[in-house]
């Protein structure tokens, strides 16, 4: 069997490691991706007190801290068993909606938005966010950098700290917001809510607008008929903050709906000798390896995921985008991975709509935001919906709440065997008899991981700064025949 | 010429704290500096280059991984590194980010007034908040490094009370 190997330069960087194993006729037999994982988090929290929880594992991210924070600080509601009230549950659902808007419009114009606006067969030089504000227009580089801006100043205002922050506490958080800073932030949600109008627009235009690119959408090698996975509200609709989480099947009907802190009963974490990452799968489906269909426990929990698990949107103009993404691309479930980036400008829109609607919501200055915790502390469980998929904080203490055992599922996590599907399927469109296209490999390859905005590692290092790849051709015996690299010096 | 010294790291994960520990005692040493801001930050790409809108000059301290010996202290242009500091796919590398926000209209550093300080790291992997003994014993010598760089005395250091060896960073 003849391997080839996509790797970075040093599993230090924090980038995964991509092989492709070749059969005899030089057709792709198989494609893993692995993921370098930080070690000793567990052994690091256990003995803490669980208090530390909110401010430590947003550490672990450097791309969602306020995710974790958000499901560490529900995982502490748990815990304690302390219901906040109605201001402070309020005011973290604004947090988090300004958050998901923030995070929701870098990753589409400085990862996505190059391969549709540039087209991901245009020179690697042009395929960047600089590509798209020469195409675009100057405009687009202003309009980008204020909505992260607008997200950044809000966040540190309402958090406590910019990017990390220190807010959430068991019962509640740490402080409100007074009227004048209520009316900056409705400003600059209405702002926000134009913003994402603009980026669907632009979405339409340049994609929707191009067969080319729509077929590259909808084509088999981007697709995967898997379940699905999301947080909803009493009505089904999207809920990044609270909820139940259900689970529909690739025919699109229910699998299951449970409360977070039932999710081992849903839930299973597979663990492959190659990988440092598990593989969750559905428990009461089974593990049926790397392969899609109603009978493989295989689930995908990402922005398109969510609109798949949901049954629609809860805000007036998310609702019709929603409608109008499942009208064209043929009805629910959606199953195409690049089909994710529209999803996850839906949930922008929506994101958007809904840091309006509570920004004007007559609880969010009110002086009840924290509610002190009583009960002596066991074991609690917290969910959110992070960008990248639903993501899981389990502790438990003893009577004194010092941390016994803490077991987290990242968004990423989720979707580790759909993404090495993906890369799979990727690899075989474009190796055909050992021909292979290097550039063209690199990218679609690319493309097929990047769609799931995976996080590999957190925060450390990433020098050169771009993805590193070195793409090796190896024969029968193991042999290098070819190198192909990007990114490396 | 108004500066920015911006320390970059995850407290809590061994060597990658390197950056954090030496902004620190910079923070320290030069609080009576007004044309010096020291900033403490985990980010990469787009919110780095956010970071430095405003400011005349940039030094940045960060741990590193080059296959140098442990410990050994770089110094090096803004070309040198595209820093990118988010370990997802996510984000852009600092100088993409920075020829954006030129073309945005950001008031920004030149290039030639970007610089990196790199402590070479052995373990960016381990959650732990001490960094390995021979990282631990280069931060002063990065310290040291970016007065020279800032133009000041690095004797500076010898009236600092602290141990640089488990330099306690300020929350988490």
């Amino acid at each position: 069997m003849q391997r080839i190997s996509i790797d970075p330069i040093t599993r230090l960087e924090g980038h995964g490691k991509i092989d492709i194993f070749l059969d005899e006729q030089g057709n792709v037999a198989d494609a893993y991706l692995q993921i370098p994982e930080l070690r000793g988090f567990e052994r690091f929290c256990v003995g803490r007190p669980a208090e530390d929880m909110p401010n430590l594992t947003n550490r672990i991210c450097g791309v969602c801290p306020e995710a974790h924070h958000m499901a560490s600080t529900k995982a502490l509601d748990a815990l304690f068993h302390v219901d906040p009230p109605p201001t402070a549950k309020k005011l973290r659902e604004l947090f988090y909606s300004i958050f998901y808007a923030t995070d929701h419009t870098t990753h589409f114009y400085a990862l996505a938005g190059p391969d549709f606006v540039m087209g991901p067969d245009a020179p690697k030089a042009e395929r960047n966010i600089l590509g798209v504000i020469k195409k675009v227009g100057m405009d687009i580089a202003g309009k980008v950098l204020k909505m992260r801006h607008d997200g950044h100043h809000l966040i540190k205002m309402m958090g406590g700290r910019p990017v990390h922050p220190n807010w959430g506490l068991p019962g509640g958080v740490s402080r409100g917001i007074t009227e004048e800073q209520r009316e900056e932030i409705e400003r600059l949600g209405l702002d926000a809510v134009e913003f994402a109008k603009f980026s669907l627009q632009l979405f339409t235009d340049i994609v929707l607008g191009n067969p080319d690119y729509v077929s590259m959408v909808t084509s088999d090698e981007f697709t995967h008929n898997t379940y699905n996975m999301g947080t909803v509200d009493e009505n089904n609709c999207v809920n990044f903050y609270d909820g139940h989480i259900r689970v529909v099947g690739p025919d699109g009907q229910e699998h299951a709906r449970y409360l977070p802190g039932e999710y081992q009963d849903y839930v299973e974490e597979r663990v492959e000798p190659w990988s440092y990452l598990k593989f969750p799968y559905l428990k009461k489906v089974g593990w049926k390896g790397f392969t899609d269909g109603v009978d493989s426990g295989v689930y995908k929990a990402t922005p398109l995921s969510r609109l798949n698990a949901a049954d629609g949107m809860a805000t007036p103009l998310a609702q019709a985008e929603y409608e109008r993404m499942y009208d064209t691309l043929g009805g629910k479930p959606v199953q195409h991975t690049l089909a994710t980036h529209w999803a996850r400008l839906v949930e922008l829109q929506y994101a958007a709509e809904h840091w309006v609607e509570l920004a004007r919501d007559p609880d969010i200055t009110g002086d009840n935001f924290r509610v002190l915790p009583t009960e002596t502390p066991t074991e609690g469980v917290g969910c959110v919906e992070a960008p990248r998929g639903t993501l899981t904080h389990h502790y438990t203490t003893d009577e004194r709440g010092i941390l016994t055992k803490v077991n987290l599922i990242v968004g990423t996590t989720n979707n580790n065997a759909a993404i090495n599907m993906s890369v799979k399927k990727a690899a075989k469109g474009l190796i055909k008899s050992g021909k292979v296209i290097s550039d063209g490999l690199l990218n679609q390859v690319e493309m097929a991981f990047r769609a799931y905005d995976p996080c590999m590692a957190c925060a450390t290092h990433t020098l050169p700064g771009q993805l590193p790849m070195e793409v090796r051709l190896r024969n029968p015996e193991g042999e290098v025949l070819t190198t192909y690299k990007q990114n490396l010096t | 010429m108004r500066t920015i010294v911006v320390g970059l790291g995850n407290p809590i994960l061994s060597d990658d704290r390197a950056g954090l520990a030496a902004a620190q005692i910079l923070e320290k040493l030069l609080q009576d500096q007004p044309d010096i801001d020291i900033v403490l930050d985990t980010c990469g790409g787009l919110r780095l280059m956010e970071l430095l809108l405003g400011y005349d000059r940039a030094l940045i301290l960060d741990a590193i991984v080059t296959g140098n010996p442990p410990g050994t202290v770089h110094l090096l242009p803004a070309d040198a590194i595209a820093s990118q500091r988010s370990a997802s796919a996510h984000d852009v590398n600092l100088t993409t980010a920075l020829i954006m926000g030129r073309q945005a209209g950001g008031n920004l550093p030149d290039d030639d007034h970007i610089h990196y300080i790199g402590i070479e790291a052995e373990d960016i992997q381990t959650f732990s908040e001490e960094c390995t003994p021979a990282v631990s014993n280069a931060i002063l010598e990065a310290v040291s490094l970016a007065l020279h760089e800032l133009g000041l005395d690095p004797v500076l250091i010898e009236s600092a009370e602290f141990d640089p060896s488990n330099y306690p960073i300020r929350g988490f």
